[in-house]
């Protein structure tokens, strides 16, 4: 049925009425920004871990805002005190905020207690970015990491976060996987909480 | 009318704070303030048998003295609002509506990337809202 639900096409920009404006960010305007942010920190060090920190501390900074921002947005009002919580909180909320959609997976760590994983099949960071071979295993997706950790750590859940490609066969691009590992004190608090 | 608003971090350090008196008695509004962190500190770690399971951020008036009260309200980054005022007969929707523009504007203050947390907040845009929003509570 075409025609139903068509939109009037206005011959003149001008005509247009003036809207609220689509909560929305372009991608292309993002990308831009961001591969400006790793060319500039590129430029201001010598090793790739260094600049791995820097992307970290970018992200950081954005995680602590997005905290108070969602705590500002949120209808329910319950401060999350549980780990499961926490975690579900970052994958599906603050997802959904900042790419539009939850995370693909969450998942239990399987060698050690205290490590989750939080995995997306293409970081929107990541979408235009190639790395370079002579790069090694660096990851742009650092900077994801940082916001993982700016949230958690102002939570209230100290945490060391760090993302990582992880070769999946049968794709061509490895999927990304953010890796947290929880403080020892947030373990021993939640060991408690649980009795 | 409202004389006094404060916002004080998550480890009790003070972020801002801005008295509307001419009056000279700004210390004693300063002291009333860090008196009332003791008493939010009271009713987050005991709360009380009869209230609801902990998950509301407005605290209510945490004490009257003779002449004035102080309300308080509390984000779930544990960053605490504190209002001192000398109405004696404000509504508790006003206060709460009251709260829920400056957690706004604070959010907002906060967002900014060269506002360094923890520090104070220096943005003159935050302390033009603040005194707008102040100043538009100052008549009911």
């Amino acid at each position: 049925m075409i025609g139903v639900g068509k939109m009037k096409l206005y011959s003149n920009v001008l005509d247009k009425p003036l809207s609220k404006g689509k909560q929305e960010v372009s991608l292309s305007a993002f990308a831009l920004l961001f591969s400006e942010l790793v060319q500039y920190n590129q430029t201001q060090v010598d090793n790739i871990a260094e600049l791995e920190r820097r992307l970290d501390d970018a992200g950081y900074a954005v995680g602590a805002r997005v905290l108070e921002l969602l705590c500002n947005r949120d209808k329910g009002n319950r401060r999350e005190t549980r780990l499961l919580g926490i975690l579900s909180f970052v994958h599906s909320t603050v997802w959904k905020v900042l790419f539009g959609k939850v995370a693909d997976s969450l998942e239990k760590g399987t060698e050690h207690e205290d490590e989750y994983m939080i995995s997306e099949k293409e970081l929107l960071v990541n979408r235009f970015i190639s790395i370079p071979k002579d790069m090694g295993t660096f990851n742009c997706g650092a900077f994801v990491a940082g916001i993982v950790k700016g949230v958690l750590d102002n939570a209230g859940f100290p945490a060391v976060v760090t993302a990582h490609f992880v070769p999946i066969e049968g794709q061509h691009r490895p999927r990304t996987t953010i890796l947290i590992k929880f403080a020892h004190e947030v373990l021993k608090r939640e060991a408690r909480l649980s009795q | 009318m409202i004389v006094c608003v404060a916002v004080v971090g998550h480890q009790n350090n003070p972020l801002y704070i801005q008295s509307f008196t001419e009056a000279d008695d700004a210390l004693k509004l300063h002291h009333i303030v860090h008196c009332s962190l003791d008493v939010i500190d009271e009713r987050v770690n005991n709360p009380s048998k009869t209230g609801t399971t902990l998950n509301e951020a407005f605290l209510g008036l945490l004490y009257p003295a003779l002449n004035y009260k102080v309300y308080g309200y509390l984000t779930n980054t544990k960053v605490k609002f504190i209002m001192v005022t000398t109405d004696l007969d404000v509504r508790d929707t006003d206060v709460r509506s009251f709260f829920r523009k400056f957690h706004a504007a604070y959010v907002d203050a906060v967002s900014n990337p060269f506002h360094v947390p923890g520090k104070k907040i220096t943005s003159r845009t935050f302390s033009e809202s603040v005194t707008n929003i102040v100043r538009s509570y100052s008549f009911n």
